[in-house]
């Protein structure tokens, strides 16, 4: 008797509880309804309203997740997107700043001449690309040029290519003596190279217009060539949903390696 | 003080050989430049920033301390090498006799290392109540010298005497003072001298 009385009690303070929360959780709603008309009727986003509310709703599809609880931004049009460092300005300018010893600012102009060499010499090596290769034409709104300052140790050159559904072509022209050893790596380490024997080869070597190149397969990523050119740049292509090596193959090889090769300043 | 006159006269003409060479370098720049060899004017312009460094080096090299207390200035074993890209400057002076620190003397040395990949570390000693703390025992404490956070070491060398090290990173530059047969009063006295405000300046 004792034990139905104590798990009965049980029961009616269980129910309670649910209830007091789902009380609590219907009144929120309301509130959060009623500030959403109110906003409404005064054409004002409901998340400056009650930022709150939105900060303590995750899921209503407020959007106040990035400010901590002060009101989110709605204005503003980013960065300009300014031109590349003038080379010859910047190289005057670090002449006339070493002559009065100013040794800061020479340095600062050399790097900003080197910054704005590197994205000239980007942007003049994917014009030189071909504009279609196996039926896919440049996507021009994913050329990129990145320069870091630190002298040819970063340049990243990239450009891809597209059917406009599903088949990409993406190049990437990278100077990283670093990343360029380690291809080198692979080239000299026979085990990461030879087939395991078991009809299920992942990566192999080949040669593109001469060059020594490894060729990898991934089911999700697709096709990847990699080629070392000249002492510290790379080429990657990353081919997607192409349906075979050879076609992979045969569409590296309409590159003009040599004219990139030229251009970077490799031999 | 003829010692001193000839090391200020080999540091000018060396310095006006880096100057020579970095308008040369600034002059090919612009000429391949102007050409549209731009992978050629590229390697102008990093070649440039080395002689830029090796300019910056030597100036740093003439406001360093001709003299440690009683130790001179090894002017043969005065250094600066630049690896523009990764490393930057690597400065190098110093003092007193290699001889006699192998039979107990002493010698002292600063080296100042732009881009070290050792500031990060030293920095957290530095900055990190709880790791600085772990760190302070009698042979490593945390010290300031010309109001720059710096680290203090000692060790016992094959001689059997103690050798002190001050370590001060300024902003990317690490220098690193070391001295044999010292002690810390000596070695914080000394470090005094030399003037980091101004290698800072030079280097940041």
């Amino acid at each position: 008797m004792k034990k139905f009385i104590f798990s009965a009690a049980a029961c009616i303070a269980f129910v309670c509880l649910i209830q007091t929360q789902g009380h609590a959780q219907f009144l929120k709603k309301l509130k959060d309804k009623v500030a959403q008309k109110i906003a409404d009727a005064a054409g004002v986003p409901a998340n400056t309203t009650n930022s709150t509310t939105a900060n303590s709703q995750p899921g209503t599809g407020i959007n106040n997740s990035s400010n901590n609880g002060g009101p989110a931004n709605t204005m503003g049009g980013g960065l300009k997107n300014t031109p590349p460092p003038d080379v010859n300005q910047n190289i005057n300018d670090a002449e006339k700043a070493t002559g009065t010893a100013d040794y800061n600012g020479a340095r600062y102009a050399l790097q900003q001449a080197m910054t704005g060499l590197e994205i000239e010499l980007g942007r003049q090596l994917i014009q030189s690309l071909p504009a279609t290769v196996d039926g896919l034409n440049k996507d021009t709104a994913k050329n990129l040029v990145q320069s870091t300052q630190y002298g040819w140790s970063n340049l990243i050159i990239q450009t891809a290519y597209s059917d406009g559904k599903n088949k990409q072509l993406k190049m990437t022209i990278g100077n990283n003596p670093v990343y360029a050893g380690i291809v080198n790596m692979y080239f000299n380490n026979a085990a990461m190279v030879q087939s395991s024997g078991d009809n299920n080869q992942k990566m192999k070597q080949v040669r593109v217009k001469g060059n020594q190149a490894l060729i990898q397969f991934d089911a999700n990523t697709g096709y990847q060539v990699l080629m070392q050119l000249g002492q510290s740049s790379m080429i990657t292509w990353d081919c997607v949903n192409f349906p075979t090596e050879d076609e992979v193959m045969t569409t590296v090889n309409t590159f003009d390696i040599d004219g990139i090769k030229k251009t970077m300043g490799e031999q | 003080m003829k010692k001193i006159l000839t090391l200020m006269l080999v540091i000018s003409i060396t310095a006006a050989v880096n100057a020579q060479d970095f308008k040369t370098d600034i002059a090919s720049a612009r000429t391949n430049y102007a050409a549209g060899k731009l992978s050629d004017a590229h390697f102008n312009i990093e070649q440039a920033m080395q002689e830029l460094d090796l300019i910056v080096g030597k100036e740093v090299l003439k406001i360093l301390p001709a003299k440690m207390d009683t130790l001179n200035v090894n002017t043969t074993d005065d250094h600066v090498m630049s690896n523009s890209g990764f490393l930057g400057a690597n400065i190098h002076r110093s003092y007193g006799n290699m001889m006699a620190y192998r039979t107990g003397g002493k010698m002292a040395e600063i080296s100042i290392v732009t881009n070290s990949p050792l500031i990060s570390s030293l920095n957290a000693f530095l900055n990190t109540p709880l790791l600085g703390s772990m760190m302070n025992t009698d042979k490593s404490k945390s010290i300031k010298v010309q109001g720059y956070k710096g680290r203090l070491e000692n060790s016992t060398n094959t001689t059997g005497q103690t050798d002190y090290t001050i370590e001060v990173p300024l902003s990317n530059t690490l220098i690193t003072f070391k001295i044999t047969n010292s002690t810390d009063t000596e070695i914080l006295n000394l470090v005094n001298t030399v003037p980091l405000q101004q290698i800072a300046k030079l280097l940041q």
